[in-house]
C-alpha cells in the first residue's frame, strides 16, 4: 500500500453533456499553473493539446512537457487507478472526467481507493442551456443531481453569454445548491487548490514564491498560514462553522489535540469541509493555506484562519 | 467449412427418440432425427430414415424426448465462472459439476458454509471468495464483518452479495486491506462505534478489498470459467449462450480465448456480443469498423460481430428509468447509462454497419428514449431485417410494443423475474397493478414481435425450461398469479426459447429448430413438455445435449 503521506489528490469533474467539461480540462492541461496534472478523460478524441507540448503518446497516455498526463479511462476504473499509481512520484494530483450522464459523487467515491484523497467534486454549467435541462422529462433529475453533489460549479461560456444571462443564471444557481459559483476562466491553482505535498528538487512548482505569483496573476486572494502547534477539536468545529463567503479551496495539514501523533487534513472545497486523519505526523509545520475569489477581504480570511488554535 | 461443399459421404447415424418435437411446422414431431457431419440430414421414422440415407443407428438416445437445443439469448459469460467461488445464496443452486447447493436460508447457515470453505482451503495466505449473500432474506438480523470473523480471524473473506453491487469482509481482511476507522469512503458505512461494518458498497467501495477482490474478478477471466458455462448449459439443455456485453472483444486475447476454448468438443454456441458502452475507447465508429473486421473470425461454434448497450439499470434495485408514477417505494429515479440525446449516435455507427445492436432497457422511460433513438436512426438510415432487440424489455407498455413492431424490432423478455422478483414488484418497486404487466409476453406475441425470453444468467440460472415455465405460469414464490393475462402457452414459450432466441441472433436458418441442414443440437430431456402439467415444466429432467451430433450428458446430480 502506498504512503499515506502520498496520496494524490483527487478531484472529479463533471456536468451534462456540451457543459464545458472538456474545454475546462483542456485548459487544465494546458495551463496547470506549476502543478503536474493527471487528467484522466473519457473520450482521446475531446482533448486537445497544442503539438508542441506533446512530449509522448501512446494509445492510452498522452504526456506533456509541462509535467501533466491525461490517460483515457480504461474499461474498468480500478486499473485506471492502477496506472496512475504506477507513475504518482511524477504527478501532484488527479483530476478524473465523469460523464455527462455519470453522478460525480459515485466517481468521487473512488477518491478513497488507496494512494488518493478525495480533493472535491467540480461540475461544469453552460449558463445558456442549464434551465432547459433541468425541465428535460429525460435528464432534469440527474442534472439537478449532479449540481447538487457539486462542492464548487463553474459557469462555462462566459466568452458568449450576455452579462445578464449569465447574472441570471447564477442567482438560479444559487436558488438550487449550496456550491460555491465560479465564472471560467478559472486558474487551476483555485479551481483545484493548492498542493498539500512537500515540494521535491525536480519539482517545477518549486521554482517560484507560489503566493506571490498567484497575487500577480490573478485577482484571487491566497492566504496562508503557519499555526503555533496542535489545534483543538473544537477550534476546527468552530472554523468549519465560520468560514467567510467567498472561500474556494483551504487545506490545512495540522496536529489536532485528540490526535496529536497523527496528521489530520482540513480540506475546504467549495461548499464543503472535511476533516480526516490520513496517516502519522511527519514533523512537518501545521499549516492551512486559503484561496478565496477576488474581491474577499483579506481580513475577514485572516480572521478566520485565525480561529484554529490550541486550546 | 460449408456443408454445402462437403460431397456428403460421411457417416450418418440415425437416433430414435421417444419423441422429437421439432419446433418446425414443417413436420412438427417425428420418432427420429438423422445426423450427419454435425448437421441434422433429416426427421422422420427410423426404418425409413435408414433406408433413405444409410448409416447407423444409435440407440442411446431412444427413451429421451428431443427438442432444439435451447438458445439462452441473454446471458454472461460469468456464468460458469463465479462457480469457483464458494456459494452461499438464499435458494439452491446446481453448480457446473452438478452439485447441489443447498440454499443459505439463516446467517448461521452462511457462515456454516464458509467454515467449509475455509477448512479446504489449504494455503492460509489465500483469500476466501463467496458469491451469492443476500441479507434482504433476513430483514431485521445483522450480517457483517462479525460473522465473518466466527469464520477466520487470520484469512481474509470476501463475500459478494447477490446483486453484485455490495460486499462483506471480515476484519482480517480489513486490517491487510488498511481499511479502518479512519477509512471515510461514503460505501463504507460505519458502526456506532464508528469501525466499518464490513461492508463495502458499489465497485469504489469494493476495490477497497484489494487482492480479493481483484483474485474474485480475476478468476472469472480464466479458461476454466468458459468451460464451467459450457457444462451449466449443457445441465439445463441450452446448445447456444450469448454473452451479452461481458466482454471486451477489443481485446485480442479475449478473442482468442473463446476460439480456442470452444472447439468442437465444447458442447454449446456462443454468439459474443461486444460491450459498447463500457469498451469503445476509441468512438463507436472505430469500434464498429473492428467489429465488421472480427465479425469474419466467427466460426460454427463462436460468433462474432454484434453489440451490446445499455440505457439503464435494474428495477429492483431502483435504478431502472420508469415513467409516471415513479416506484412505488418513493425512491428517486433511475440512471441512465447513455444519454438519452446521444441514442442515436451512438446506435448510428453499428446499424449502419449492419451490425445489430442489442439494448438493455429495464424501464418504460429507458424503453421509451430508446425507441426515440432508432425511430431517427431507421429514418435517417433505414435497414431492412436489422433485428434490433430491447433486452430486458420489462416495463415495455403496449403502446412502446407496437412502436417497436413499427420499427421491426425483437423483444427479449426478462420472464425468470416474475418468479425470482415478482412479489418484490408487486409489494416495493412498482405495485401490483405494473407488476402484472410486466415482462408482457403475450402483449408482443399478439403484436407479432420476434420474441425470445431469457435467465440473464448468472443474474438467474441458466435454465430455459425454467424462463418457460415462468412466462407460462407467471407465478411468484407467495403463490400469486402475477398478470395472468400475460401468460403464454407452452408451446409458444418453448418456440420463444428456441427459434425466438435463434432469430434474434440472427441464426434462424442455423439453430432453433430440428430441420434438415441445420446444426444438430437438442436438448435431451427424459419427459415430455407438451405433456407435462404446465406447473412442472420447470421439473423435466434433463439428460443433457447434443451439440453439432455429439451428446453431452448432464452431470450426475451430487
Amino acid at each position: 500500500m502506498a504512503d499515506p503521506q502520498d496520496r494524490l489528490p483527487l478531484t472529479v469533474v463533471g456536468g451534462y453533456l456540451g457543459a464545458g467539461k472538456t474545454t475546462l480540462l483542456n485548459r487544465l492541461l494546458a495551463e496547470p499553473d506549476g502543478q503536474r496534472i493527471a487528467v484522466l478523460v473519457n473520450d482521446f478524441g475531446e482533448v486537445d493539446i497544442d503539438g508542441r507540448l506533446l512530449e509522448s503518446a501512446t494509445d492510452d497516455v498522452l504526456i506533456l512537457a509541462n509535467g501533466c498526463v491525461c490517460c483515457s479511462i480504461a474499461d474498468d476504473f480500478a486499473e485506471t487507478l492502477d496506472s496512475v499509481r504506477s507513475f504518482a512520484d511524477r504527478i501532484d494530483r488527479v483530476v478524473v472526467e465523469v460523464s455527462g450522464v455519470g453522478q460525480p459523487d459515485k466517481v468521487a467515491q473512488w477518491a478513497h481507493s488507496p494512494g488518493f484523497s478525495p480533493d472535491g467534486i467540480v461540475v461544469a454549467v453552460d449558463p445558456l442551456s442549464i434551465r432547459d435541462r433541468v425541465a428535460d422529462r429525460y435528464v432534469g433529475d440527474t442534472v439537478l443531481a449532479q449540481l447538487a453533489c457539486a462542492d464548487l460549479l463553474v459557469v462555462t461560456r462566459t466568452d458568449v453569454a450576455e452579462p445578464e444571462a449569465l447574472t441570471a443564471s447564477e442567482s438560479w444557481l444559487a436558488g438550487v445548491t449550496e456550491a460555491t459559483v465560479l465564472r471560467t476562466p478559472v486558474p487551476a491553482r483555485v479551481l483545484l487548490g493548492p498542493v498539500p505535498r512537500k515540494a521535491r528538487p525536480d519539482d517545477p512548482a518549486a521554482d517560484h514564491d507560489h503566493a506571490a505569483h498567484a497575487e500577480q496573476a490573478t485577482d484571487h486572494v491566497t492566504i496562508s498560514r503557519v499555526l503555533a502547534g496542535p489545534v483543538s477539536r473544537a477550534s476546527i468545529d468552530t472554523w468549519t462553522r465560520a468560514r467567510p463567503s467567498g472561500v474556494v479551496r483551504a487545506k490545512g495539514l495540522v496536529r489536532v489535540d485528540d490526535r496529536p501523533d497523527d496528521r489530520t487534513v482540513l480540506q475546504v472545497c467549495g461548499s464543503s469541509t472535511t476533516v480526516a486523519v490520513d496517516g502519522p505526523w511527519d514533523d512537518g509545520e501545521d499549516a492551512v493555506v486559503a484561496i478565496a475569489l477576488p474581491g474577499t477581504p483579506r481580513a475577514a480570511l485572516v480572521k478566520w484562519l485565525n480561529l484554529l488554535k490550541g486550546s | 467449412m460449408s456443408p454445402d461443399s462437403s460431397s456428403g459421404t460421411s457417416p450418418t447415424t440415425v437416433f430414435p427418440a421417444r419423441i422429437v418435437h421439432t419446433i418446425d411446422p414443417a413436420a412438427p414431431t417425428a420418432s427420429a432425427v438423422a445426423v450427419r457431419d454435425g448437421r441434422f440430414l433429416a426427421v422422420g421414422d427410423p426404418s425409413d430414415l435408414v433406408a433413405t440415407y444409410g448409416g447407423t443407428i444409435d440407440d442411446s438416445l431412444a427413451d429421451k424426448v428431443l427438442l432444439p437445443g435451447f438458445v439462452e439469448a441473454h446471458s454472461h459469460k460469468d456464468t460458469g465462472g463465479i462457480w469457483q467461488h464458494t456459494y452461499v445464496g438464499y435458494e439452491g443452486r446446481i453448480g457446473p459439476e452438478g452439485q447441489w447447493w443447498p440454499g443459505c436460508s439463516t446467517p448461521e447457515r452462511v457462515v456454516e458454509r464458509l467454515r467449509e470453505a475455509d477448512r479446504e482451503l489449504e494455503d492460509p495466505d489465500e483469500p476466501l471468495l463467496a458469491w451469492g449473500l443476500d441479507p434482504i432474506f433476513w430483514p431485521g438480523e445483522r450480517f457483517d464483518r462479525r460473522q465473518l470473523d466466527a469464520v477466520s480471524t487470520t484469512r481474509q473473506i470476501f463475500v459478494i452479495h447477490s446483486n453484485m453491487h455490495l460486499a462483506t469482509v471480515n476484519t482480517a481482511l480489513m486490517e491487510a486491506q488498511g481499511i479502518s476507522p479512519d477509512t471515510m469512503a461514503e460505501g463504507v458505512p460505519k458502526d456506532a462505534a464508528g469501525w466499518p461494518t464490513g461492508e463495502l458498497q458499489e465497485p469504489a467501495a469494493m476495490f477497497l478489498a484489494g487482492k480479493p477482490f481483484r483474485s474474485f474478478f480475476g478468476r472469472l477471466r480464466s479458461d476454466e470459467a468458459l468451460h464451467k458455462f459450457g457444462r451449466a448449459a449443457r445441465n439445463v439443455g441450452v446448445t447456444t449462450v450469448t454473452d451479452l456485453g461481458t466482454s471486451n472483444l477489443l481485446e485480442e486475447s479475449t478473442v482468442r480465448q473463446w476460439l480456442d476454448v470452444a472447439d468442437e468438443a465444447f458442447p454449446m454456441r456462443a454468439a459474443m456480443f461486444h460491450g459498447a458502452v463500457m469498451y469503445a475507447p476509441d468512438g463507436d465508429e472505430a469500434c464498429a469498423a473492428a467489429m465488421v473486421d472480427l465479425k469474419r473470425k466467427s466460426t460454427d461454434r463462436v460468433r462474432f460481430g454484434n453489440v451490446k448497450l445499455l440505457m439503464d439499470g435494474s428495477i429492483q434495485g431502483g435504478t431502472a428509468r420508469v415513467r409516471w408514477p415513479g416506484y412505488l417505494h418513493g425512491g428517486p429515479n433511475g440512471i441512465w447509462l447513455i444519454a438519452p440525446d446521444q441514442v442515436a449516435d451512438r446506435i448510428a455507427p453499428y446499424h449502419r454497419a449492419g451490425l445489430q445492436v442489442h439494448t438493455h432497457a429495464n424501464g418504460d422511460q429507458a424503453v421509451e428514449a430508446l425507441l426515440e433513438g432508432f425511430e431517427k436512426v431507421q429514418t435517417t438510415h433505414p435497414m431492412p431485417d436489422h433485428r434490433h432487440t430491447v433486452q430486458h424489455c420489462q416495463m415495455t407498455s403496449p403502446g412502446q410494443y407496437r412502436k417497436m413492431k413499427a420499427l421491426g424490432m425483437c423483444a427479449n423478455v426478462f420472464a425468470n423475474h416474475t418468479w425470482f422478483w415478482g412479489d418484490q414488484h408487486r409489494d416495493i418497486t412498482v405495485g401490483p397493478d405494473r407488476a402484472a404487466r410486466m415482462n408482457a409476453a403475450r402483449t408482443a406475441l399478439d403484436l407479432g414481435i420476434p420474441l425470445s425470453m431469457h435467465s440473464d444468467s448468472p443474474v438467474t440460472p441458466i435454465g430455459s425450461l425454467h424462463v418457460a415455465w415462468a412466462a407460462v405460469n407467471r407465478v411468484t414464490p407467495s403463490g400469486d398469479v402475477l398478470g395472468a393475462d400475460e401468460r403464454i402457452s407452452v408451446a409458444e414459450a418453448l418456440h420463444a426459447v428456441t427459434m425466438g432466441g435463434a432469430w434474434q441472433l440472427r441464426m434462424e436458418d442455423e439453430i432453433g429448430s430440428i430441420s434438415p441442414r441445420k446444426f444438430a443440437d437438442c436438448a435431451v430431456l427424459e419427459a415430455d413438455p407438451f405433456e407435462v402439467d404446465p406447473m412442472e415444466l420447470r421439473d423435466v429432467p434433463v439428460w443433457g445435449t447434443m451439440s453439432g451430433g455429439a451428446l453431452h450428458q448432464a452431470a450426475a446430480r451430487g
